[in-house]
C-alpha cells in the first residue's frame, strides 16, 4: 500500500535535481549524546551488508535529534524569491500537463517498458564520469571504485550500458553523486531555493552544480549540433517521465499546497544525500556494534 | 506449602511490574503491520472498498495518531486549544487515510526486508528495505511505545520524513493564514480527495 506513496515522494525528489541544507543536526547532537549511551538497542538482523561496515558514531545522533526536536521551528531552505518561484512552478505545472506528460504517455504507448528501462540504463551509464568525478572530489574512494566497477561491467556484459547486471547480478548499486552534493559535503548551504523552468526544484548551490556537471557528462562532447543535443535531452527526460507513475499527479491531489510539499521534500532529500546521517539513510553502512554487549571494543573500554 | 504459596504470590505480584521484558520487538510490530496490510492487498476476493475499510482498521492499531498530529503541528501544537487540536487530529487522520487508501489500487507487489531495529527506552527506529521492480527503497519507521504496544509515528522514505514534510507545509500555512485557514484548506482537500 505504501509503496505507491513512497515511490511518489522519492521520484519527486529524484526527478527534481535538488538542494538545501541549512542546519547540521548531527554535529550538535553528537555533542550531547556520546555514542555509548544509545547503544542499548539490539540488532535483530544484520545482513551480510553490515558485516564490512565501519561503526558510525554519528548514526544514532539522529535518534535523539529527531525525537526531541519535534517542536523546534524548522526552516529547511530559504526561499526569498517565493513569489517568482511560485510563478515558475505554475508555468512548469502547465508544461507538465499539456506538453511533457502527453508526450511521455504517447512515447510510453509505443515503446515497451523493458526498452525504456534500457534507455534509462544507457543514459545512466553514460553519465558515470559525473559520479566518478564527484566521488573523487568527495574523497569517497569506495564510490569511485563502485562506479568504475559498474561502468566496466555494464558497458561490456551489459551491452553498452543497456542492461544493468552490476545491480541485478552482482548487487552493486549505483552511487549517485553530483556537484551540488559535493559542495554540500564541503559545507556549502543551498543559498536559496530556486524553481527552474522545466527542470523544477533546485537551489543556488544545486543549480550551479547541475551546470558544472553538464560539462563533465560526455553527451556534450559527442560532437552534436546544439539542436541535436537539445533533442537528446528531451528524449532522456521524456523517457524518464514515461517510467514515472504519476508522482506529480499524486502530490497535486493530496498535498494542501503542492509547492510547499515539493519544496520540503526536495530540501529533505538533498539533506539526506549530503550524507550527514540524520536519517540514517544509508542503512547498508549501519554500525555493526549496535549493542554494547556485542561490541568487543566496549569490553576493553576502547569505545568512545 | 505455605512457602510455595508465597513464591507464587510473589511471582504474580512481580510479573506485571516488569512489563519492560514483555515489550514485543518494534521490528516485529512493523513486520506484523506490513504483513497484515499486505495480506488484505493480496486478497483478490475483496473489492476495493472492502480493502480500504480493512486496511484502515488494521493500520490504525499500529499507528500513534496523537503523536503524528502533535509532531505535524510542531510548535503550534502547544499554543493550540484542545478544540483546535481535536479538530486538527480529526482532519489530519482523514487526510492520511485518503492519501494512502487512494493508492491501494496502485499496489503492484514487492517484498520487504527487515534490516535492523534500534531501541532507546520507549522509542525505536526500525529500518526496512522495500524491493519493487528495479527499485530499492529504504524505509524507516519511527516508533513510540504506548498503550502496551509499539506504534509508528513517522515514516522516513529514502531520507524524506513524511511528518516533517507535512509539518513544514502546515507551519507555513498556519503562519500565513492562521488555524482557520489551515482547517479550511484541509477540509477542502478531504472533500476533494474522497470524491475523486
Amino acid at each position: 500500500m505504501f509503496i505507491r506513496l513512497l515511490l511518489l515522494i522519492v521520484v519527486v525528489a529524484f526527478s527534481l535535481t535538488g538542494c538545501a541544507a541549512t542546519r547540521s543536526g548531527p554535529s550538535q547532537a553528537d555533542a550531547k549524546l556520546p555514542a555509548s549511551t544509545y547503544a542499548n538497542g539490539s540488532t535483530t538482523q544484520s545482513g551480510d551488508d553490515f558485516l564490512n561496515a565501519e561503526p558510525q558514531k554519528g548514526l544514532d545522533s539522529g535518534f535523539d535529534a529527531d525525537f526531541d526536536d519535534w517542536d523546534a521551528p524548522i526552516k529547511l531552505i530559504a526561499d526569498p524569491f517565493e513569489p517568482i518561484n511560485r510563478g515558475v512552478f505554475w508555468v512548469n505545472d502547465k508544461l507538465y500537463f499539456y506538453l511533457f506528460k502527453p508526450l511521455a504517455r504517447g512515447y510510453g504507448a509505443i515503446v515497451p517498458r523493458p526498452a525504456r528501462v534500457s534507455v534509462s540504463n544507457f543514459f545512466s551509464n553514460v553519465a558515470t564520469p559525473v559520479r566518478v568525478a564527484n566521488a573523487l572530489l568527495q574523497l569517497n574512494l569506495t564510490n569511485v571504485g563502485t562506479e568504475t566497477y559498474r561502468f566496466i561491467v555494464n558497458s561490456t556484459i551489459g551491452v553498452a550500458g543497456l542492461f544493468d547486471p552490476a545491480t541485478s547480478v552482482a548487487e552493486v548499486r549505483r552511487a549517485p553523486a553530483d556537484f551540488g552534493q559535493t559542495l554540500g559535503k564541503y559545507g556549502f548551504g543551498h543559498g536559496f531555493y530556486l524553481v527552474l523552468p522545466i527542470v523544477g526544484p533546485s537551489s543556488l548551490r544545486d543549480g550551479t552544480g547541475t551546470f558544472v556537471d553538464s560539462y563533465v557528462g560526455p553527451v556534450r562532447y559527442a560532437g552534436l549540433a546544439t539542436e541535436d543535443l537539445l533533442l537528446v535531452r528531451v528524449f532522456e527526460s521524456t523517457n524518464r517521465l514515461s517510467l514515472d507513475r504519476d508522482t506529480y499527479e499524486g502530490i497535486k491531489r493530496d498535498a494542501l499546497d503542492p509547492y510547499l510539499f515539493i519544496r520540503s521534500a526536495y530540501a529533505q532529500r538533498r539533506l539526506a544525500q549530503i550524507g550527514e546521517p540524520v536519517y540514517n539513510l544509508n542503512i547498508l553502512q549501519a554500525p555493526v556494534f549496535d549493542n554494547e554487549f556485542f561490541n568487543p571494543l566496549e569490553w576493553f573500554n576502547l569505545w568512545q | 506449602m505455605a512457602m510455595m504459596k508465597k513464591i507464587i504470590i510473589t511471582m504474580l505480584l512481580f510479573f506485571p511490574a516488569v512489563p519492560v521484558f514483555a515489550q514485543p520487538d518494534p521490528l516485529n510490530a512493523v513486520e506484523s503491520m506490513v504483513n497484515s496490510v499486505l495480506e488484505i492487498l493480496d486478497n483478490s476476493s475483496l473489492s476495493l472498498a472492502e480493502k480500504k475499510a480493512q486496511v484502515s482498521g488494521r493500520a490504525q492499531r499500529f499507528l500513534s495518531i496523537e503523536s503524528m498530529s502533535q509532531r505535524t503541528l510542531g510548535t503550534y501544537w502547544s499554543s493550540a486549544t484542545q478544540e483546535q487540536r481535536d479538530h486538527f487530529t480529526y482532519l489530519f487522520t482523514r487526510i492520511l487515510e485518503e492519501t494512502y487508501l487512494n493508492r491501494i489500487d496502485d499496489y503492484s507487489g514487492g517484498t520487504v526486508r527487515y534490516l535492523q531495529q534500534r531501541v532507546k527506552d520507549d522509542r525505536a527506529i526500525v529500518d526496512t528495505l522495500i524491493i519493487a521492480d528495479e527499485l530499492q527503497l529504504p524505509v524507516q519507521y519511527r516508533m513510540v511505545y504506548e498503550q502496551q504496544s509499539w506504534r509508528v509515528f513517522d515514516i522516513v522514505i529514502d531520507g524524506v520524513s513524511l511528518i516533517m514534510n507535512y509539518r513544514a507545509s502546515y507551519a507555513e500555512i498556519i503562519r500565513s493564514q492562521g488555524y482557520n485557514g489551515l482547517f479550511r484548506l484541509m477540509e477542502e482537500r478531504v472533500t476533494g480527495m474522497s470524491t475523486s
